[in-house]
């Protein structure tokens, strides 16, 4: 019977140790709530103006140099999905850096979470490549790192110098918004969306403007501006993922 | 050259080596040795070698595990039976499939080792905690699980006789465990219920995948776990009967649990016949394709043949039926058909939502179908890691006694006898 009673009080012990592990990481999880609030407010976004878009690929390239991305994986998808009045439509898909983003529940090791400013940004140290996000992500917006990319980057220096580090074999990545850019160019104070090299190399690369980036919430910038002035779409809202990146339909007028 | 001859001359001494255990080990040991120089050129050269894609990023491997850790929930269902509900008659069986629910979950943590990317962060789900992640939390039940069966197992392995002779007291306390096993049980039950349905929660919750996005996958892999687990724990046990005199087994026992694995299989078929009807009532991009893919497509023969007529149907007319259910060669073959329609089920579920690729354009929702065929390098880990468990099995039975259904009588009266000695002394 002795062996029940110590059994009971290493439970109950086990226990305590176990809720208060728990709390601690709850109390940890608020601290970076706090974090978002604390973020300025920025709240990046993009519109992408289908209207304009003329399927010229430079984006994905631009993207592969910047990123440092294998010529396997794409970051930025380009597809054409049909005509309107005899002109080719063209869809590009970058991340969709949803505010509900699936990739973030599902990774079982938090290597997947959202940045103050919506950013859902990987941790490529952290990702133990089990691919379960690339499964839940609706955009097919993740690649796995199938092979060592290693050799040069063909679409440098055409395209554009890497700013980021070259993933590892066997883990998932996926389109960033560009984040070092953003976050090297406040440090430099420059605008996000207005300046070149505060940019995403997507938008700062495209030849018509169909791409347009900025701060959701400052009602001044150029995305504001356009989600105001014109009717705008969501891949996949029905999913209740929230994306952050607008798309303006071709189905409209070409406007300025 | 004349000194060389001798050697060939002792064929007296290498006739009676191979016997069929020693091919049956042999065997196995080879198979074993090119799953692993298949592991490591995996490990080696990474998952290149494979044939998963970005957009079949699971594939024979995840069955493997999925399909093992399917077949360990005999471990947890028959040691509830015994420890919480009392019934001390099924204590043998239990034994047995607590043995096989650890190799079970040894096999599927070495799969996954492979599978993922990084297998040198396997421990990450251990620190960085995301709560949110069924897979994380199937991590940690695994985890867990895997210490809880190798708790019930020390008794287990306290009978090797090696380990008797030299490390007497070693053996002791390793055979004390045994006292823990009620708890065990409960915990055993606890986290196997967690994470056997959250397996098929991985596949439920995911919105993107509308084949999937239903709650019924759960509650339908815990069911067709329990039915796999122990059909494999009454299988492995007749079978292992039938071939050496190391095993021995209870035919009344296992009958009666063959019993009640038909009733558990009515029940899977009653819950999954709803769920596949539920789904037949008007379109749905991506799930009416994946629907259509199990019953007209690609995986129509897997799941009419493998998993609802020989898989659940012609076992449960076998099981439900007396006469048949006591002939062992019937038994045997049903229990065997079970094991065979669980698998086949894991297969045709993370395939038939992987090979649907819903778009995410805008406008009418287009859908496009991917393939996949396991390459050699994953067929040959794959056959490594069954031969492994095998391997394990027939090592067990041979030396643990793990499939004796008089051995654990003796231990119960021992056991009275050490309490009764030991009680006064407290």
């Amino acid at each position: 019977m002795s062996d029940i009673k110590i059994n009971r009080r290493d439970f109950i012990k086990l226990t305590v140790a176990g809720v208060t592990v728990l709390a601690g990481s709850q109390i940890i999880r608020h601290a970076q709530a706090l974090e978002t609030l604390t973020s300025n407010g920025r709240q990046w976004a993009m519109v992408i103006d289908q209207s304009k878009c003329t399927g010229c690929g430079y984006c994905t390239l631009a993207c592969r140099a910047h990123n440092d991305i294998p010529p396997e994986i794409s970051w930025n998808v380009v597809t054409k999905t049909g005509t309107v009045g005899g002109q080719d439509v063209y869809i590009a898909r970058p991340c969709m850096q949803c505010a509900h983003a699936p990739c973030v529940d599902v990774c079982p090791v938090r290597a997947s979470t959202y940045r103050p400013d919506g950013i859902v940004k990987m941790d490529y140290d952290r990702c133990i490549g089990c691919r379960y996000c690339e499964i839940a992500c609706p955009y097919g917006a993740r690649s796995f790192n199938w092979k060592q990319f290693d050799g040069p980057n063909p679409s440098v220096p055409e395209w554009g110098q890497p700013e980021v580090a070259r993933r590892p074999r066997g883990v998932v990545e996926k389109c960033s918004f560009c984040y070092q850019r953003i976050d090297r160019g406040l440090a430099l104070g420059l605008t996000p969306g207005i300046d070149e090299d505060a940019t995403p190399a997507c938008a700062v690369v495209c030849p018509v403007g169909a791409r347009q980036f900025g701060d959701l919430n400052d009602p001044e910038s150029n995305v504001s501006k356009l989600l105001h002035g014109r009717t705008s779409y969501r891949l996949r809202d029905d999913l209740g993922t929230s994306p952050r990146v607008y798309y303006l339909s071709a189905t409209e007028e070409p406007q300025s | 050259m004349k000194i060389r001859l001798p050697k060939f001359t002792p064929m007296k001494i290498i006739l009676p080596v191979f016997t069929p255990w020693m091919a049956w080990i042999g065997g196995l040991a080879v198979v074993l040795a090119a799953g692993m120089a298949a592991g490591l050129m995996v490990l080696w050269k990474g998952l290149s070698l494979t044939n998963l894609t970005d957009l079949v990023p699971w594939g024979l491997w995840i069955t493997i595990d999925l399909s093992s850790i399917a077949m360990s929930a005999g471990a947890f269902s028959l040691c509830a039976v015994v420890y919480l509900l009392g019934l001390k008659r099924y204590q043998a069986v239990a034994r047995t499939a607590t043995f096989i629910g650890l190799i079970g979950y040894t096999m599927a943590v070495l799969t996954l080792l492979l599978d993922i990317g990084r297998p040198d962060r396997f421990w990450h789900a251990m620190i960085y905690w995301n709560e949110h992640s069924v897979l994380w939390e199937v991590t940690m039940c695994v985890t867990f699980y895997l210490a809880v069966l190798a708790l019930e197992a020390m008794p287990i392995f306290a009978g090797f006789g090696w380990l008797r002779s030299h490390w007497p007291k070693l053996a002791q306390k390793m055979s004390r465990v045994h006292h823990y096993a009620p708890y065990l049980a409960i915990a055993g039950l606890a986290l196997s219920m967690l994470h056997q349905s959250s397996l098929g929660a991985l596949y439920g919750v995911l919105k993107a995948r509308p084949l999937w996005y239903r709650p019924d996958i759960s509650v339908l892999f815990i069911i067709s776990a329990i039915a796999g687990g122990m059909s494999l724990t009454v299988f492995a046990s007749m079978l292992s009967a039938r071939l050496t005199r190391h095993a021995n087994v209870d035919n009344n026992i296992l009958d009666r649990v063959s019993h009640i694995i038909g009733w558990v299989l009515v029940v899977y078929l009653y819950f999954r016949f709803w769920d596949a009807l539920a789904m037949t009532y008007t379109y749905q991009p991506g799930r009416t394709e994946g629907l259509h893919l199990l019953t007209g497509g690609s995986l129509s023969f897997n799941f009419w043949i493998s998993e609802i007529l020989l898989g659940a149907v012609v076992p449960i007319i076998l099981l439900l039926n007396k006469r048949t259910r006591s002939l062992p060669s019937w038994r045997m073959l049903a229990m065997a058909l079970v094991v065979v329609g669980v698998v086949a089920y894991r297969w045709d579920t993370n395939l038939s939502g992987l090979m649907i690729i819903l778009s995410y354009l805008p406008g009418e929702p287009a859908v496009a179908y991917t393939a996949y065929r396991p390459s050699l390098i994953e067929i040959l880990t794959g056959a490594g890691i069954v031969s492994y468990g095998l391997l394990a099995f027939s090592l067990g039975v041979r030396y643990l006694k793990v499939v004796d259904h008089n051995v654990v009588k003796v231990h119960a009266v021992e056991s009275k006898v050490i309490e009764a000695i030991l009680v006064p002394g407290d």
